[in-house]
């Protein structure tokens, strides 16, 4: 596994939402990981430090990053549990004066905040299946048979990244309003496939590229069809590898903005696109906007954090068995 | 009958393909097209052909080139720190060794967070009279006055401040990979390094980052295409002001779109900037990434 490989960084590293398990897992699925997990641990004594103030020192460093990353999240938690006045209160101060819940009933109260919910989780699952109904075949097609116009199809996919939503996004919005789908949550799901799918093609790639051909070869002598070996066979192996790409195309979808405020009026509204009218709208009502953006947030968080630790057991038991 | 291998890697490909063709490249074709008309911003309103004035107009404006330099050193200054700062945790992190995976996973969290929410929680720091930055700098002795800094409303320092969320947000992406990278390291190499007698900022610029190059000029280009696309945290916390100085080009071609209603300036605007855009991603890509080349 070199360095220079693409295959090993390129495709995971295409979105910024990563965590750590992927990239180092990514192109190793069950069948490549035995050596793989030899070789890290051997490494670790390469860099780790080993004399004891150099650790505490390390250490303390540590504290003061997590500090500096962990506090604006919790500045936002805390001020959304102040009551409206506290928030805006001269000089400021971290923790409430006192502990209130009515940010949270005045933001979830205020009409059509519970619909951008709806709104925004049909969108995500919408074009989260979008997503990988159209990557898993493309991106097996791409690795598995190596044609010159599925090279092409991946760079194409790469070059798709670069475009800037904001470009095609006012064609895309009168496009949709022409299939008479404007303000639809299929209209905005099919716009943020748009982001996903290049990301997931290059996911599913590097997680089909760690799968040995003889597997489907043998599956194909035994009387499968390709598509039977691919739904049967291949499918159910790389089953780790989707359930990443759906957790990233989900979040794509569910973090999006720009498509959102322009692809949007009132029936389809997101819950990101109602947060940052909560500026506009009603002044600057912080109280409320926090308590929306905390409710936002927290969900994604812990269930990728969740999901996370699942898909690091399910790596480690390939390794044990493989 | 049993269709070739090839017709059948096709025919897989075949729905991923349409579905970016309609939905990408065909807006992409109407951008381009709009772009030599002078358009009526009210629907079923004149077309008009104009050939390349709106490029003219574009690369006369003041606003689009001030657009331009900003986009230029926003993203500079968002990858350059970003990637300062996730090569110290990346290496922290190596360092530590195993005892720190539960901070590595804990670091991620930011990663999860909607950039508009970002935007509007360091805009909630920053604001000026009750913003805690100020007043907390204020409390450790560091400023005179709580507003002496005005973070979202000095011309001079906004495009900086504007860029605090997009680095925080994304530097656990710029560790994560690394610290992927780092672990690919050979071990045996580092030992012998050490054996030689290699001292830290040796080890670190003559054998770590030249074998972490690959993985570096990937997350830079990645990184960088991302920052110069950068629009929810800036446009949540300033709307592009005060006075235009944080107003880079996503923000101005959609402001054009939008508020001044010229769609075929718009689309020219956009055009140039994507082309921009590929050029530099082309021009990294192939000068620094090499893809499929080895050291």
């Amino acid at each position: 596994m070199s360095l220079a490989d693409p295959r090993l960084h390129g495709p995971a590293v295409t979105e910024t939402t990563m965590p750590t398990s992927t990239m180092t897992s990514a192109p190793k699925t069950r069948a490549s990981n035995g050596n793989g997990t030899r070789r890290r641990r051997h490494h670790a004594e390469g860099l780790e430090a080993g004399k004891r103030s150099t650790r505490t020192l390390l250490w303390i460093l540590l504290a003061a990053a997590m500090i500096f990353y962990g506090f604006p999240f919790l500045y936002l938690l805390f001020t959304s549990f102040k009551t409206p006045i506290d928030t805006i209160a001269v000089p400021p101060t971290i923790l409430p004066r006192e502990w209130t819940l009515e940010n949270y009933t005045n933001a979830l109260g205020r009409s059509g905040v519970l619909a951008s919910f709806i709104n925004s989780a049909q969108t995500a699952i919408i074009s989260t299946v979008l997503s990988l109904v159209l990557a898993v075949p493309a991106a097996y097609g791409i690795t598995r048979y190596k044609t010159p116009s599925g090279r092409v199809f991946i760079m194409a996919a790469l070059v798709t990244r670069m475009v800037p939503p904001v470009a095609i996004g006012i064609p895309l919005a009168s496009m949709m309003s022409a299939a008479g789908l404007a303000d639809t949550p299929i209209a905005l799901s099919i716009a943020h496939t748009t982001i996903s799918l290049p990301l997931s093609i290059w996911l599913m790639s590097s997680f089909f590229e760690a799968v040995p051909k003889d597997l489907e070869e043998a599956a194909t002598v035994d009387g499968c069809s390709r598509l039977g070996a691919l739904w049967r066979v291949v499918i159910p192996v790389v089953s780790g590898g989707i359930a990443v790409t759906a957790i990233f195309a989900f979040l794509a979808s569910w973090n999006e903005f720009l498509f959102a405020l322009l692809m949007t009026a009132v029936r389809s509204q997101t819950t990101p696109v109602v947060i940052a009218n909560f500026q506009t709208q009603f002044g600057l009502d912080w109280g409320s906007m926090t308590a929306l953006a905390a409710v936002y947030s927290i969900p994604v968080i812990l269930l990728t954090l969740l999901l996370q630790r699942k898909i690091v057991a399910g790596m480690t038991l390939g390794a044990v068995k493989g | 009958m049993r269709i070739s291998d090839r017709r059948f890697a096709t025919f897989l490909m075949a729905p991923a393909a349409l579905f970016l063709a309609i939905f990408v490249a065909y807006p992409l074709f109407r951008l381009v097209a709009d772009s030599f008309f002078k358009i009526s911003p009210i629907a079923g309103g004149p077309r008009d052909f104009v050939g390349l004035d709106n490029y003219f107009r574009a690369f006369a404006s003041e606003a689009f080139m001030g657009a331009g330099w900003r986009t230029l050193a926003y993203t500079l200054v968002v990858v350059t720190l970003e990637f300062a700062l996730g090569l110290g945790m990346a290496l922290l992190f190596t360092m530590l060794g195993r005892n720190s995976q539960i901070w590595r996973t804990v670091f991620l969290y930011p990663l999860m967070i909607a950039p508009i929410v970002a935007g509007l929680l360091w805009k909630f720091l920053m604001i000026d009279n009750f913003g805690l930055i100020g007043t907390l700098m204020h409390q450790a002795g560091l400023l005179a006055n709580p507003n002496q800094i005005g973070w979202l409303s000095d011309p001079n320092i906004v495009l900086f401040s504007v860029a605090i969320p997009d680095i925080w947000l994304t530097t656990s992406f710029m560790c994560l990979v690394l610290f992927a990278g780092l672990q690919n390291i050979p071990g045996d190499l580092i030992e012998a390094a050490r054996l030689d007698g290699a001292r830290a900022p040796a080890m670190l610029f003559r054998i770590i980052l030249p074998l972490l190059r690959p993985v570096i000029a990937v997350a830079l280009v990645v990184r960088g295409i991302d920052a110069a696309r950068a629009f929810d945290t800036i446009l949540i916390q300033t709307n592009g002001g005060p006075q235009s100085a944080s107003e880079t080009m996503s923000l101005l071609i959609y402001r054009t779109m939008i508020r001044f209603g010229d769609p075929g300036l718009a689309s020219a605007m956009g055009t140039i900037y994507l082309l921009a855009m590929l050029a530099v991603a082309f021009f990294a890509v192939s000068t620094i990434w090499r893809p499929g080349k080895d050291n």
